[in-house]
């Protein structure tokens, strides 16, 4: 369980990582993802470009408004309150349960993200929270809501040579209400289901959103507009299942079951919290 | 008899072995640095049934690349059963004319490391006609099912029938449960994975082999008998072993194919297994499926059970047992503790496109006990009465002892009846039962579930030659050697791998000895130095190595005592011995002084004495059919009926093994050994697609339960001593992973008892247990009525 | 090939890799420092986790190149460490270790999990230690070492900043 060979560069700055990712060359975060997929010889490349501690990248800031987290902030560092938290505690936790310290100790947000692993715990989260991507790349940069940035399992909208830099996250208000659930067949291993509920953020839609369902982190919009609309369980429970029906290509049974009870777990947690 | 110095029988005594793991410096296989090392990696199969018509070697490197025809001098061993019906395909190093599952080496790779070694591979092409795979070891049967060997009239290595009273009179019995139950298949998962380092020693002129494994010895054994070398020329060295579990006591083609490349090649070649290569193609285990009939009276009496047991054995027949032992003992175990008297149970032992199945923890009896506790339980939910009072009813009680089972076991001694009722109490079962009427706060629903197992430890020649097994482990061996400074080193031919051989032995010998466990080293490991043995499998070490050390130093110890009296000018009755010292009545003498008198001043011994303290003995139980442990394993669980998620709310164990001579090492057995089962009943699984590929084959797939899933077991100890060993051990090391399956089965079951839902495969994934409550509820609601009773 | 410096338990070592080498890889083959276990390579078992830059870190997923320049701490090089002294002990005497693959992997972390905070229940410990397959003591010896070791170590360890 070797990788092939490929070379390596330490990037000095943005600009410069830029400049090597040409042709069949990755950016290189913390390797939590790519290292593995690479030893299994699942992925290979010519070239890593390591971005891991590029000052841009491990930046973060706050206004009132929102959040900007450096892309190459580690998952350890959102779980100890070393950078702020838009969603007033939620990224702790949710951090908190992703994987394993030492693994969260060197992967990134931006790594997770850019992964666009449909059972990922960040995807689902950034969704949730509204927050967008800035991508810097060969022509300059553009923004990108983190639901349009990731297009599939695995895929996202990057196209080779480009890089990201932050996420801007918006503030939930302070009356927000939050949950999150997950079921996974073990404790740190991938999500089966994981839902981040989002409620009474001032006057954005309430955000219900699954991953480990469909071919990447959604909000499920009908099981949304049946929170909103404070309709009872039986017809959240109608909501979820149409909702799946739309995500995932023929629902079985226990997908169903899973994933409304998951929905109905983080719904619930939102309400007490 | 020598007098009890210290009490070190039965002591807590903290493991010797610790302190190099402790620093990071213990010594496994993978550490081994030798000079001009080069390592190997395999080309493997990755079509799970087909014609190989070709392997091309890169032009480039063509010496480095070793194929089937580069290994064509190696013998085939003859694997399996010495039995005429017991039919086996070859199974040499590389696949030839066939390849028959994923994962089977095709060629081996050498290079400067690993990684160089993986990227020649990956250049190595493989031309295979892919033929249908065979996956279900069930329907392998079908007349027209693909055949992996042609020639065989269908697809099993064996096809047998246990059968014991009157099977015909079942078929009138009131009440008659069929079921078929599913236990499927798993890897075994040693943290460290395989690994062998070999090199051919010039000077000595001789191969040498580190290797990571149970038993050196044997495996000396089998490379001799493929290479076509004498034994004296072949050196096994096994060092620290990270785990084993039976999964490292095969002889397997990775590990035959390096040493006979280390013949051919002028530097040391090593092979580590990777966790990959390990999920695919190592020692896979457990896969059985039930199709029993259970009969009883109404009044819960167990009258019988008639069926089917198929082993889904994989491809090829393991060196040297094969697949047939997990067969039979998995039938013979199937009447568990019952006064079951009718038995009739046709057995097949089925050859698939999997990587062959070999020994794990417990061997075909987690398969047992998870098949006839599910059915008492079913029997009882049947009779509306509760499963711990059908088992009251039918358990064979201490009076009965020894008692002969349908399955054609002997019981030896202990008292179960007890083992469940203490098990019954720890676990609260009356307080269980009322906190279930009042229902869980959480929408979890709490079930509590009990199984009972057996363990046959210490089984010498009788059972082995029963077995018809081509190796017949009915002894073990030590060589105790006292130095010149009283001090002493024991050699077995037992292979600790975390059992603390290196403890528990020394505290054997300190008995006997009166001698101080710091002043005795156990070493094994090294066909070079130790005695042969047999290595360390089916819980036999305690029994059988510490048999053989027990009466080596009772050799020496007549020994010391002869001496000690010349030199005290006493007679040797007038003497006894205490803290390394031999008395008198008036005086004594120390055996540092009587250890260099014989062995570097003769001239101090008396006359006809020879000099030197050093025995080897071999010691096999006065009744060689096995002392049985046992013990009553209760669980209670919260299930949550929507996800499927299984938590362990309490675990108890209620066993008995006998004496214990270190009970902390015997607690970390049964903790160590629950924890594997909780992995096969609710975790652990290699599932395979329609053509044969592996779908579990990293540990993001595969499942081993870590500190979260794994709950603090409580243990309650009885000790009734065996007659027939030494101080009345009895093997334990496999008994914590046999119940945990039934016992959690039981208890998931016991949960959703009044809607019948169906509990009937193993692991108990979120999905299937989620799915079988959806099943029952609907059925449930559709006919109420008969769905309650 | 590259030739980089590491700094390994406090000494700068020169060693000379592949790129595509791991840190477990380069410790164990190139450096002969044992100690670092490799269960899986794919981040899982934990067998292999170290410290750099003071975090637990998985050594069979981080690059020897990427390690450059950063602090590297092995079991090896916590022979004298305090903490580590006192979860040793309690490993001994709790019998929180059997065949001993797992065992260095499952200091470093536990030492990690005392030094950044106390863990006061069962259930805090069991899920620092997730990531920590032990395959033989079921985890029970293990777990009680480690509230041992937090409870004696309390006094005397710093809070965490
Ligand atoms: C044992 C284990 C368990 C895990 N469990 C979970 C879990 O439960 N939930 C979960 O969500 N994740 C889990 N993960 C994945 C983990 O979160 C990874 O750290 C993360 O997915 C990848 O981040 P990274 O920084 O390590 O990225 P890398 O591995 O360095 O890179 C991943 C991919 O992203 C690209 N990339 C990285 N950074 C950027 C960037 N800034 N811009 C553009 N492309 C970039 C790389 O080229 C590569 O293709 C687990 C990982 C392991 C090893
Ligand atoms: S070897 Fe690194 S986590 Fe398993
Ligand atoms: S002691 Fe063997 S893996 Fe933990």
């Amino acid at each position: 369980m070797k990788p092939a060979p490929f070379d390596y560069v330490r990037a000095k700055s943005l600009g410069e990582a830029l400049a090597a990712l040409g042709d069949d060359a990755m950016p290189l975060a913390g390797g939590q993802s790519l290292l593995p997929l690479l030893g299994l010889r699942m992925a290979s490349a010519r070239l890593l470009v390591d971005i891991g501690h590029l000052d841009e990248l491990r930046q973060s800031s706050a206004t009132d408004a929102t959040v900007t987290l450096g892309a190459a902030v580690t998952h350890a560092e959102i779980e100890d309150g070393r950078v702020p938290d838009p969603g007033h505690g939620l990224m702790r936790s949710i951090a908190r349960k992703l994987a394993y310290r030492a693994v969260r100790n060197q992967g990134t947000i931006g790594g997770s993200v850019a992964m666009a692993d449909p059972a990922a715990d960040w995807p689902a989260c950034l969704v949730a929270l509204g927050a967008t991507a800035r991508i810097a790349g060969p022509d300059g940069e553009r923004r990108v809501a983190v639901t349009d940035l990731i297009e599939d399992i695995y895929t996202t909208s990057l196209v080779p040579g480009e890089i990201i830099v932050s996420f801007d996250i918006p503030r939930l208000h302070a009356a927000a209400k939050t949950g999150t659930a997950k079921v996974m067949r073990k404790t740190g291993a991938f999500a089966m289901s994981f839902v981040v509920a989002v409620l009474h953020d001032g006057d954005q839609a309430d955000r219900i959103v699954l991953a480990g369902a469909g071919r990447r982190a959604e909000r499920l919009a009908e099981t949304s507009d049946a929170v909103a609309a404070g309709m009872d369980e039986a017809a959240l429970r109608a909501a979820v299942a149409a909702d799946l029906a739309g995500l995932m290509d023929a629902p079985d049974d226990y997908a169903v079951r899973l994933h409304t009870a998951v929905v109905l777990r983080a719904l619930a947690e939102a309400r007490r919290s | 008899m020598v007098e009890h110095a210290g009490g070190w029988i039965g002591a807590s005594l903290l493991r010797k072995e610790d302190a190099r793991h402790l620093l990071g410096a213990g010594a496994f296989v993978a550490d081994l640095k030798l000079r001009g090392l080069r390592d190997v990696a395999f080309v493997r199969s990755d079509v799970a049934h087909g014609v190989l018509t070709a392997v091309h070697k890169p032009d480039d490197a063509a010496t480095r690349v070793f194929t089937a025809e580069d290994l064509a001098w190696v013998n085939v061993l003859e694997a399996g059963p010495e039995l005429a019906a017991f039919r086996s395909g070859p199974y040499p190093p590389f696949a030839s004319g066939k390849v028959r599952y994923v994962g089977q080496p095709v060629a081996a790779c050498v290079a400067q490391n690993r990684a160089h070694a993986e990227d020649l591979a990956e250049r190595v092409s493989v031309e295979i006609d892919a033929l249908p795979a065979v996956i279900d070891c069930v329907d392998a049967l079908a007349p027209d099912a693909a055949r992996l060997f042609d020639g065989w009239p269908d697809n099993a290595f064996i096809t047998s029938r246990v059968t014991e009273g009157d099977p015909a009179s079942l078929a009138a019995a009131p009440i008659r449960l069929h079921r078929r139950l599913r236990m499927n298949r798993q890897a075994t998962v040693s943290l460290e994975c395989r690994g062998i380092v070999a090199h051919y020693d010039a000077r000595l002129d001789e191969l040498v082999i580190h290797l990571s494994t149970q038993g050196p010895h044997v495996m000396r054994r089998g490379f001799a008998m493929a290479l076509g070398l004498p034994e004296h020329k072949i050196r096994v060295i096994a060092p620290d072993v990270g785990g084993g579990f039976g999964g490292k006591n095969r002889m397997m083609p990775e590990e035959l194919a390096i040493a006979a490349i280390a013949m051919k090649v002028p530097y040391p070649v090593r092979w580590i297994e990777d966790r990959r290569e390990h999920l695919i193609a190592s020692v896979h285990a457990r896969e059985h499926v039930y199709d029993l009939t259970i009969s009883a009276d109404t009044s819960g009496v167990l009258l019988g059970i008639e069926g089917d047991v198929f082993v889904d054995a994989g491809a090829y027949a393991l060196w040297p047992s094969g697949p047939f032992m997990e067969t039979s003992m998995a039938a013979r175990n199937l009447p568990g503790p019952y006064r079951i008297r009718h038995l009739d149970i046709r057995t097949h032992t089925v050859a698939t496109n999997k990587a062959p199945l070999g020994p794990y923890r417990g061997v075909g009896r987690p398969g047992a006990c998870f098949a006839i506790e599910r059915l008492v339980d079913e029997v009882a939910h049947a009779l509306g009465r509760e499963p711990i009072d059908i088992r009251r009813l039918n358990m064979v009680t201490s009076a009965e002892l020894p008692y002969d089972t349908a399955g054609g076991l002997r019981f030896d001694t202990g008292d179960y009846p007890a083992a469940l009722e203490t098990a019954i109490e720890r676990i609260g079962f009356s307080a269980v039962r009322a906190r279930q009427k009042t229902g869980e706060p959480d929408g979890r629903v709490i079930g509590v579930g009990i199984a009972f197992y057996s363990e046959q430890s210490g089984h010498g020649m009788a059972e082995w030659t029963k077995r018809k097994s081509r190796v017949v482990p009915g002894y073990e061996s030590a060589r105790v050697r006292m130095l010149p400074d009283g001090s002493v080193v024991i050699h077995v031919g037992v292979q600790n791998h975390g059992q603390g051989h290196e403890t528990s032995l020394a505290q054997i010998a300190a008995h006997e000895l009166g001698l101080d466990p710091d002043r005795i080293s156990i070493r094994y490991g090294d066909t070079a130095t130790a005695p042969f043995g047999f290595g360390t499998f089916a819980s036999r070490s305690i029994v059988f190595s510490g048999g053989a050390v027990a009466r080596s130093c009772r050799m020496i110890v007549e020994k010391l005592r002869l001496i000690g009296a010349h030199l005290l000018q006493a007679t040797p009755d007038a003497v006894r011995i205490e803290h390394g010292r031999v008395l008198s009545a008036t005086g004594s003498v120390s055996f540092a002084e009587i250890a260099a008198a014989a062995s570097i001043r003769q001239e101090l011994l008396p006359d006809g004495v020879e000099p030197l303290l050093e025995v080897v003995s071999t010691y096999e139980p006065t009744d060689s059919r096995g002392v049985f442990s046992y013990g009553t394993h209760a669980a209670v669980v919260a299930v949550e009926p929507e996800t499927g998620e299984v938590e362990i709310l309490d675990y108890v164990v209620a066993e008995d093994c006998g004496t214990m001579i270190n009970p902390l090492i015997v607690d970390g057995q049964i903790q160590g050994g629950i924890a594997q089962g909780i992995g096969t009943a609710l975790y652990e699984e290699i599932p395979f697609s329609d053509l044969g590929q592996p779908l579990a084959t990293t540990f993001a797939d595969y499942m081993v339960p870590g500190a979260s899933e794994i709950p603090a077991v409580d243990i309650a100890h009885a000790c009734t001593p065996a007659l027939v060993t030494e101080y009345g051990v009895k093997g334990m090391g496999e008994g914590g992973a046999i119940a945990p399956p039934a016992a959690l089965a039981n208890a998931i079951a016991d949960a959703f008892r009044d809607i019948g839902v169906r509990i009937d495969e193993t692991p108990l994934t979120p999905r299937r247990v989620s799915d079988a409550v959806a099943a029952a509820r609907s059925a449930h609601a559709a006919q109420p009525s008969e769905a309650a009773s | 090939m590259r030739t980089i410096t590491l700094s390994v338990n406090g000494e700068d070592l020169t060693v000379t890799v592949e790129p595509r080498e791991s840190l477990a890889d380069v410790l164990r083959e190139r450096l002969d420092l044992t100690g670092t276990h490799l269960g899986c390579e794919h981040g899982v078992c934990g067998a292999c986790t170290i410290e750099v830059d003071g975090k637990a870190t998985r050594a069979c997923l981080i690059l020897a190149v990427m390690a450059e320049g950063r602090r590297i701490t092995t079991i090896e090089g916590l022979r004298d460490d305090p903490v580590a002294a006192v979860l040793r002990r309690h490993f001994h005497e709790q019998h929180a270790l059997q065949c001993g693959f797992c065992t260095p992997g499952m200091l470093i972390m536990a030492r990690d999990l005392l030094n950044r905070s106390t863990p006061s229940s069962e259930k805090d410990v069991r899920e620092g230690l997730a990531g920590q397959m032990c395959r033989c003591t079921g985890y029970a010896g293990i777990v009680r070492a480690v509230l041992a070791a937090a409870d004696e170590t309390t006094s005397t360890r710093s809070p965490t900043p």
